[in-house]
């Protein structure tokens, strides 16, 4: 029983990035995930196939620390395209910062759905669809 | 012969006879001189009628004008010749007649005389014209002759042909032209000096009139015993005279005895020249205008006095019409002096400030001017002259004289001082105003000795009698104050001067002056006083003071300032003898300061021997005096040098925990970063692997967990040596040569240059070396390294420069790459961060940049970042100066 067509799990750390794959596989939410190392390649994918909604994913967890671009940069972007999208995206950020400041300034992109901290857990994983 | 021959001859003897008659005068004349008939024309010419003529005396009717001519045809006919000639005779005395004659005889058959027969054409008009001529070339000869100058003829080759009187008279009996017919002037070097024979000879060239003056010759004159030689001028003319062929026939020489009006003329001349020499010479400008007002004359005088460079300047100057001359009224002095025909004086001032045209004096004169007309002897032309005297410093001397005076008027007001004299053998005193205002007495009140003795007191008035009493006695010059009292109490004090006018030994007069010391007097009581009060407040006062002269000469010490020099300072010592601590110290260039710039000067001195500080304030006074504050310093300044130890090591202290305390929220947040991921991964994994329902899995579990905690190990070291770099402040400094350095690192990381092919430039000379730690120092420097070789940009080949200089006291390293570059908009704020990377290269674990930063920041430097993507980095570190 797949809740969630497409997931892109977003993280330049590699241990996260299989852990991630490993739990939402297991807790059977979706089996059509995509692992990304840095925010750069999400964009140029959602540059790639904007008008395509079945290549777009459900949802997205979006780590913030990361080379290259990091999370916000890739917020940044994604509000300039977010309302052309053929269809709604959820994203989540999914972060080991517990900074106050970093939930504060999540909070003000409305499009992201919630903050969640690492490590991932079922718990999180079941309210996620 | 036969008849008809005979007629035909009378025939023929009557057309002779009638042609004669019709142009020709006959008449027929007895042998005893009657006359026996005339024709016509005849009777026509002599206006007679024929009884009147005929048996009249030939000779009686027609008188020959030249009887000598006449006795001789009377002659020649009665021996039977026949005559030709003009004949002369007036008819009855008075007309003239004229004829042509040819007078033959005729004789009888005796051969006697019969008559004689006149015919001849009447040339009376012909005749009477040429004897006219006669006479008037006669005449004019005679003139020629006769004229008071010389003519002379001569030949075209220059030989003299004729001369009237005069010109024998000028040249002498014994002159050649008179004695050698053949003697040729224009050969002889006497007039070829003179001149007369060029004249002559262009005169034959060019067939022109020509005059010249010359000096023919001299003359001597005798009086009584002396002899003068005085030269002889003649004007000499030449003019040529032609034939009717245009032919140069004769020339003329005409000379005219011009001595008397050369004479004159050169009298005139020496006269104007001496004229023009005073006029020149006269210690007065001279300027002489014509009726237009244009100056045509200025002389010497003027010329220097004007200064005027350039004559030609004042050519174009019309005193009618020039500016400055109109601004000064010059037009009207000269108009004046035209018009009414006056002669005007004044004085004038000037200003040649005001013209720069014509006359470069460029200052203010005064001049006496007079203008007067005068009328030239020559063309009656009425001109002007000005005679211009500069009396600029006459009268500059009267102005002063004037001023001198009215200064001295006023002084004696101002300063109340007048004059007196005694004069001795009267005993009258004479007072000037002054004098009388100052003993309130009125002008001009008659005063004797005894009078003016009893204006004062009596001890003064016994001081004066005595003075005045020696004075005339030995000549002992006085100066005495005196009192008197006025109404109402009021006491005047006077200071007297006086001395001796001696003339023959005895005095004459006492004369001098009187001041009203009145106020002088109340004031240097009250200066007394007052120097009394200032030197107790300056001795009460908790500070050094002394007053003295810009050398140095002190006037006033006060108790304190002797306590700091350590004895009693006597007035007029030199502050440098008696405080010789003073020497080799600021004082005296400060001193000097305060003189020459007239500002307070403000310094501190330190004394080593007795370990004083004491500051000092220079103050310069309005009578050109100095102010000496002195202050002594030396518990304020230990204090305040404590004050400013404790100061710094508290502000060193917030410097290091401010530090500290960024550094500590630094530390927090990467904790919270770097280590909360991979324990959360860690807390993951450990539930994954609780949860793991086969062995397999769990063994997948464990390795991901040995991975997670390689990671955190390895994040712990990086943290562990930020936290050593930063904990040890006191870390070994050492003096360094970047290049050695460079060379060291070069060496560890060779295989790593020589695989990237690094091309490593390095320029240090203008900051070889600095104290720094060497550990550091060698971890800067690879680090960069590294990173030029691990960002090397595939398109070209890597490079890297480095360079030092001293900006500021403090030595600046740049290291510039030629690499891939960052984009400092998007990561300029975390370059420098804990594991931040910006590329995708797999070495890359973003530690280095901080790690360098930590080192050069905890040695109190600074680094910073230039970057463009695509073109290198450039990396500016500053080092804290020592």
């Amino acid at each position: 029983m797949n809740l969630i067509d497409m997931i892109f799990i977003v993280d330049d750390d590699p241990i996260h990035q299989q852990i991630a794959k490993i739990m939402i596989e297991r807790q059977g939410i979706s089996s059509n995930i995509r692992v990304f190392s840095d925010a750069q390649e999400v964009l140029d994918y959602f540059r790639e196939n904007t008008k395509e909604a079945a290549a777009l994913p459900d949802l997205i967890l979006l780590d913030l620390n990361m080379p290259v671009m990091d999370g916000w940069e890739f917020l940044d972007e994604y509000a300039g395209f977010q309302a052309e999208l053929p269809k709604s995206i959820k994203i989540f950020v999914l972060t080991s910062s517990i900074d106050e400041k970093d939930k504060e300034r999540v909070r003000s992109y409305s499009f992201v759905s919630g903050y969640l901290t690492k490590p991932l857990s079922k718990e999180i994983i079941s309210h996620l669809s | 012969m036969n008849i008809a021959m005979l007629d035909q001859h009378y025939r023929h003897l009557q057309h002779l006879e009638a042609a004669i008659n019709a142009c020709a005068l006959s008449v027929s004349v007895n042998a005893d001189g009657t006359i026996s008939s005339v024709n016509n024309l005849m009777l026509n010419a002599l206006q007679l009628p024929v009884s009147a003529i005929e048996g009249q005396l030939f000779e009686a009717i027609l008188i020959p004008v030249n009887r000598d001519q006449w006795t001789a045809i009377v002659q020649k006919i009665a021996g039977g010749a026949a005559v030709q000639e003009q004949i002369g005779f007036l008819i009855n005395g008075i007309t003239p007649l004229w004829i042509e004659a040819g007078i033959n005889p005729v004789f009888d058959d005796n051969g006697q005389l019969a008559q004689f027969l006149l015919i001849g054409l009447n040339i009376t008009e012909r005749k009477l014209s040429e004897l006219r001529i006669q006479e008037d070339e006669q005449y004019f000869r005679q003139i020629l002759e006769n004229l008071p100058i010389g003519l002379q003829q001569f030949s075209p080759e220059g030989i003299s042909m004729e001369m009237n009187s005069r010109q024998r008279e000028i040249w002498g009996q014994d002159h050649p032209f008179l004695r050698q017919p053949d003697y040729n002037w224009l050969q002889d070097p006497q007039y070829r000096l003179n001149g007369l024979t060029r004249l002559f000879e262009e005169v034959r060239e060019g067939r022109k009139t020509q005059k010249r003056e010359i000096l023919l010759n001299y003359t001597e004159k005798h009086y009584d015993d002396i002899t003068r030689i005085y030269p002889v001028y003649f004007e000499a003319t030449v003019f040529p005279v032609v034939d009717k062929q245009s032919n140069m026939a004769n020339l003329f020489l005409i000379l005219d005895d011009i001595t008397e009006k050369k004479l004159a003329e050169i009298s005139l001349q020496k006269s104007e020249r001496l004229l023009d020499n005073i006029i020149e010479n006269l210690p007065i400008g001279y300027i002489q205008f014509d009726n237009f007002g244009f100056i045509r004359r200025i002389n010497q005088t003027q010329r220097n006095f004007f200064n005027s460079p350039h004559p030609a300047a004042r050519r174009q100057f019309n005193v009618m019409n020039d500016e400055f001359a109109t601004t000064f009224e010059l037009d009207d002095l000269f108009q004046r002096a035209l018009q009414e025909n006056e002669t005007i004086r004044l004085e004038k001032k000037v200003d040649f400030t005001k013209d720069a045209r014509w006359t470069s004096v460029q200052r203010e004169v005064y001049l006496d001017l007079t203008v007067f007309p005068v009328v030239n002897p020559i063309d009656k032309e009425r001109i002007v002259v000005a005679l211009v005297n500069d009396i600029t410093d006459k009268k500059t001397q009267e102005l002063e004289n004037i001023k001198n005076q009215e200064f001295l008027l006023q002084t004696g007001q101002i300063g109340k001082i007048g004059g007196w004299e005694l004069e001795v053998a009267t005993n009258t005193i004479r007072w000037s105003d002054q004098a009388y205002h100052i003993h309130e007495c009125l002008p001009g009140t008659p005063l004797t000795l005894d009078v003016l003795l009893n204006f004062y007191q009596t001890a003064s008035r016994l001081n004066l009698a005595h003075h005045i009493e020696t004075c005339i006695r030995t000549c002992k010059p006085f100066d005495v104050q005196l009192t008197f009292s006025l109404q109402k109490n009021i006491i005047k004090r006077i200071r007297c001067i006086g001395q001796a006018d001696v003339t023959s030994g005895q005095p004459q007069r006492i004369y001098g002056v009187v001041q009203d010391i009145t106020e002088q007097s109340a004031i240097r009581d009250a200066l007394s006083r007052n120097t009394e009060l200032m030197r107790l407040f300056f001795d009460t006062m908790d500070m050094g003071y002394a007053a003295m002269e810009p050398d140095g000469r002190l006037n006033f010490v006060n108790q304190k300032a002797e306590k700091m020099i350590g004895r009693k300072v006597p007035a007029g010592a030199n502050i440098f003898e008696v405080f010789p601590k003073l020497s080799g110290t600021v004082f005296y260039a400060r001193l000097q300061e305060c003189i020459k710039q007239h500002t307070s000067q403000s310094f501190g001195i330190y004394f080593p021997l007795p370990d004083k500080w004491y500051d000092f304030l220079l103050t310069p006074m309005q009578d050109g005096g100095i102010s000496v504050f002195i202050r002594d310093i030396t518990e304020s300044r230990k204090m305040q040098k404590e004050l400013r130890k404790a100061n710094d090591q508290l502000s060193n202290l917030n410097k290091n925990l401010v530090n500290q305390n960024k550094q500590l929220e630094d530390f927090a947040h990467i904790t919270s970063h770097n280590l909360r991921a991979p324990i959360a991964n860690l807390k993951a994994l450990m539930q994954m692997h609780n949860e793991a329902t086969s062995g397999q899995e769990r063994e997948l579990y464990l390795g991901m967990l040995h991975e997670v905690i390689k990671k955190i190990d390895e994040t712990l070291n990086d943290l562990v040596e930020v936290v050593q770099i930063r904990k040890d402040v006191n870390v070994e400094k050492e003096k360094l040569y970047f290049a050695d350095r460079l060379q060291k690192v070069k060496d560890i990381l060779l295989v790593d240059i020589e695989n990237s092919k690094i091309q490593i430039t390095a320029d240090f000379e203008k900051a070889p070396a600095l104290v720094y730690s060497k550990v550091y120092l060698d971890s800067i420097l690879q680090n960069f390294i590294t990173n030029a070789i691990r960002y090397r940009s595939p398109e070209r080949t890597p490079a890297l420069r480095l360079q030092t200089w001293v900006e500021n006291d403090a030595i600046i390293l740049t290291v510039e790459d030629n690499g891939v570059g960052i984009d400092m908009e998007r990561f300029g704020n975390k370059l420098f961060g804990f594991r931040k990377t910006f590329h995708k290269n797999k070495d890359a674990k973003g530690i280095g940049l901080f790690i360098t930063k930590t080192q050069v920041e905890a040695m109190g430097g600074s680094i910073k970042a230039e970057s463009k993507p695509g073109f290198g980095t450039k990396f500016i570190i500053t080092f804290r100066p020592e």
